[in-house]
């Protein structure tokens, strides 16, 4: 009996065709599925998005924390579901990025995500210990013994960026690895046990000088212009290119959702991104919302695979 | 702050509605803690969602509550079935588990549950002294410091093996190849995966441990039949365990030294993030059985075996704290996953929440205190029907424990390799004890071998690769130095002081 319903019901949607992605969504919960444990900066930025998307689809939004493998077991279910619009995910850009361009397979192809939006964007921040000597890249790298660089695994978004910026500025650095997480890399710029680190703005204002602890200062911003008052941009000392690097909360689908289901979702996304909740949330956990829609999601994509590749060598092991 | 903030956080607790949250969490944490699989992790994780809608110091009261509970709840199932309801609770089977054996289940409760009360206690005053210094400590234990802490870790294998060295140390080199499974944090490379992407992230810690300790002892019982208890005369064991619980109280206070000490190697190790519960309980033990006297009883059911590594156990609360909320790095799973409700409760981590968060603070450490005691109390009370534990036929504690265990594994990351990974690791935990390898040895190796490995290679970056001098320059690290050594030598020179007596008896 039950399997003569599901035929019947599997027909009757056939027969609706594309009446049925009109009216998305129609029923049944959206999965929003988050490739880490609960807790981390990918499922907080999710959880305070759902409601706010719930309201704006008028469909509920079930938030699924698949952890594993560096992000990529959530991509890699993300990526088995039906593109229908019911499953949609966030995903690690450009963690999975940097793993691709080394050759590793995560199960599936970045270019065969349907990108449906992006929801924020960190950037980074060079930042040595406040009563370090040191105040400028050019102090920082003077020195005869490499300064040393405190990250997580070699692999993280952060130590990628550490090597590939310092080698376009053309300095020769250790990068320690092995930190267990990134307040702990932070904490060895302040006991003292490393030079300096580069770590997404936001992580480090606890820490500064100015509104934080006071432990650390920064001497650089990796971005086009001054984003940190009286500290020195990408494009101000020259290497417009280290304005690339930037920390993404990327959403997408499983290949071939149809376009109007998307922009539904995109226009959901939007909503919820300037709801007062999420706004107010944003503010106070120093999060800096980014919104770019699907067109732009896509295109910025390319780019980044782009970028990497170019870096290719320098994205790999650090020994 | 201090003193102020801390009563006025204990008046707040009596408000009608925030006790409802403590006793919630004091609860909850028990159950969790009882059944082997689960733990404060997962209870935690679960609990997440549930916070959402709540006070942040109510939130605090649940986490606290759960926090606190379970050591002692994970106590009760080492001490009844040999299997350690969390892994701290592993060193706690060692004499817990004989004591039961020989009938005196009562006692080791009794001494448990008093241990984890005066612990945490204790625990929570080494925490208000250890708050204004919060970042000296933590800034003090660098990667050297965490080296030398897991050299010293692995030193006390030597100690646990009991006579069984080679076997020890084969278990220690099992336990060190599942530890460097997974992506290598300074490569990027994946080692030992066999293409299977599960293990990039490494072999998760609590599924491992649920096989080793759960299932192992699961299939052990099965095979063997009959109860846990040898000791078939119902009556006569009913009546000794009755005056036993009381026993087990005084015991606790009757060692004091023994439990000072577990204390403080507690709130230590709990303050020194990565290490956790299950090294500050192992190093309690370890630590005790060496020094003692009768040092040579320690495995066939000392009651001080039991009382070091509990109240190490919930000392390790308060000290995980000083990590958590002075830096944001979590000093164990359990913070880890606290951490998590913090920042959705709106604080952020950092120097800063005991200047603008103390509320919540002092409520967390109050609930933290509260539970540990109040969780022993519970727990005493139910202490003659968990007793009985031990007289059910094994053919209905299997399939209870096993079925729970691995539904909990299930539901901590739903993964279903995660079942996989604890009946396989439950395999080879019955294979050590059916050949008498040890398994702790194997677990000791395992929890610190990635911190050991990645702090090697930090230390030597960071020395510029004159990693002795460097070592030597700090003064954290000599002390740890030092206290290998010792645990190195302890036993060759107890040997010889006896050698000496037994001559001069002559």
């Amino acid at each position: 009996m039950r399997k003569l319903i599901a035929t019947g019901i599997a027909a009757a949607s056939l027969l609706a065709g594309g009446a049925a992605y009109a009216d998305f969504p129609n029923d049944g919960n959206i999965t929003f599925v988050i490739p880490y444990s609960p807790g981390g900066g990918f499922d907080t930025i999710v959880r305070q998005f759902a409601p706010a998307l719930e309201e704006a689809l008028g469909s509920t939004v079930v938030p699924e924390n698949i952890s594993g493998a560096g992000g990529a077991r959530g991509g890699q279910a993300v990526h088995r579901a039906d593109p229908d619009g019911y499953t949609i995910g966030i995903y690690n850009i450009p963690g999975l990025t940097v793993n691709e361009v080394t050759g590793r397979d995560q199960g599936f192809a970045l270019n065969e995500v349907t990108w449906i939006a992006n929801l924020a964007v960190a950037r980074y921040a060079l930042a040595v210990n406040a009563n370090s000597a040191v105040n400028s890249v050019e102090d920082l790298c003077a020195s005869d013994v490499p300064p040393k660089f405190s990250d997580t695994g070699a692999t993280s978004t952060a130590s990628v960026t550490t090597r590939i910026s310092m080698a376009i500025l053309g300095c020769e650095i250790v990068d320690v690895t092995g930190y267990s997480g990134s307040s702990d890399a932070m904490v060895a710029v302040i006991s003292g046990e490393v030079d300096a680190t580069i770590k997404p703005i936001s992580s480090l204002a606890k820490y500064l000088t100015d509104g934080g602890s006071g432990d650390m200062k920064l001497i650089l911003t990796l971005t086009e212009g001054e984003a940190v008052p009286g500290v020195p941009s990408a494009t101000d000392i020259g290497y417009p290119a280290l304005a690339k690097f930037t920390l993404n909360r990327v959403i997408g689908g499983p290949p071939g959702i149809p376009a109007d289901v998307v922009a539904k979702i995109e226009e959901g996304l939007r909503m919820a991104g300037e709801s007062e909740a999420v706004t107010s949330w944003a503010d106070g956990a120093g999060v800096q919302l980014g919104f770019m829609g699907a067109a732009e999601t896509s295109a910025m994509m390319d780019d980044l695979a782009t970028f990497y590749q170019e870096y290719k060598d320098l994205v790999g092991a650090s020994e | 702050m201090g003193l102020d903030a801390l009563l006025e956080a204990f008046l707040a607790v009596l408000n009608g509605g925030s006790l409802a949250y403590l006793v919630a969490g004091v609860l909850l944490g028990l159950t969790f803690g009882v059944i082997p699989g689960l733990g404060g992790t997962t209870a935690l994780a679960l609990l997440i969602p549930v916070t959402y809608t709540l006070d942040p110091l109510d939130a605090m009261y649940l986490a606290g509550g759960v926090m606190g509970a379970t050591s002692f709840g994970g106590s009760i199932s080492a001490i009844l079935l040999n299997t350690p309801g969390t892994a701290p609770n592993a060193a706690t089977t060692f004499d817990g588990y004989p004591l039961a054996r020989q009938g005196k289940a009562g006692l080791a409760i009794g001494a448990s549950a008093t241990a984890s009360a005066m612990g945490g206690l204790i625990g929570l005053f080494t925490l208000l002294l250890f708050i204004p210094i919060a970042r000296e400590v933590v800034l003090s234990f660098g990667s050297s410091e965490f080296l030398l802490l897991t050299i010293l870790g692995l030193a006390a294998i030597a100690v646990s093996v009991r006579g069984k060295l080679l076997r020890g140390l084969v278990a220690a080199c099992v336990g060190l190849l599942l530890a460097f499974t997974g992506a290598n944090q300074f490569t990027g490379d994946t080692r030992f995966t066999g293409g299977i992407d599960y293990l990039w992230d490494g072999i998760p810690l609590v599924p491992a441990l649920t096989g080793l300790f759960a299932i192992s002892q699961m299939i052990e019982l099965a095979l063997k039949g009959g109860s846990v208890a040898e000791d078939t005369d119902r009556q006569s064991a009913l009546k000794m365990k009755i005056s036993g619980v009381g026993e087990g109280i005084v015991a606790v206070f009757r060692h004091w030294p023994v439990l000072l000490r577990g204390s403080v190697i507690g709130t230590v190790i709990g303050a020194v993030p990565g290490l956790g519960g299950t090294v500050a309980a192992f190093l309690s033990y370890s630590s005790t059985a060496q020094t003692a006297k009768d040092s040579h009883t320690f495995g066939t059911g000392n009651i001080k075996g039991v009382i070091a590594p509990e109240a190490a156990n919930n000392a390790k609360d308060g000290g995980s704290l000083i990590p958590t909320v002075a830096f944001g790095i979590p000093g164990s799973a359990e913070t880890a996953i606290f951490l998590a409700i913090l920042v959705l409760h709106g604080m952020e981590p950092g120097p800063a929440i005991l200047l603008y968060n103390e509320r919540e603070i002092y409520g967390l450490i109050v609930a933290l205190t509260a539970s540990a005691v109040g969780a022993s109390v519970v727990g005493l009370m139910f202490s003659r029907v968990l007793i009985l534990i031990t007289r059910i036929d094994v053919n209905i504690i299997v399939p209870v424990v096993v079925t729970l265990s691995l539904t909990g594994v299930y539901v901590l990351e739903g993964r279903m390799a995660d079942v996989l990974l604890t009946v396989a690791m439950g395999v080879l935990g019955y294979l050590m004890i059916r050949f008498d390898y040890p398994r702790l040895t194997l677990v000791i190796a395992f929890v610190l071998g990635e911190t050991a490995e990645r702090s090697l290679h930090q230390v030597r970056l960071i020395s510029d690769g004159h990693v002795l001098e460097y070592m030597l320059s700090r003064p954290v690290s000599v002390i740890l130095i030092i206290a290998t050594l010792v645990t190195f030598m302890l036993p060759s020179l107890r040997r010889l002081r006896d050698i000496g007596r037994s001559r001069q008896i002559r």
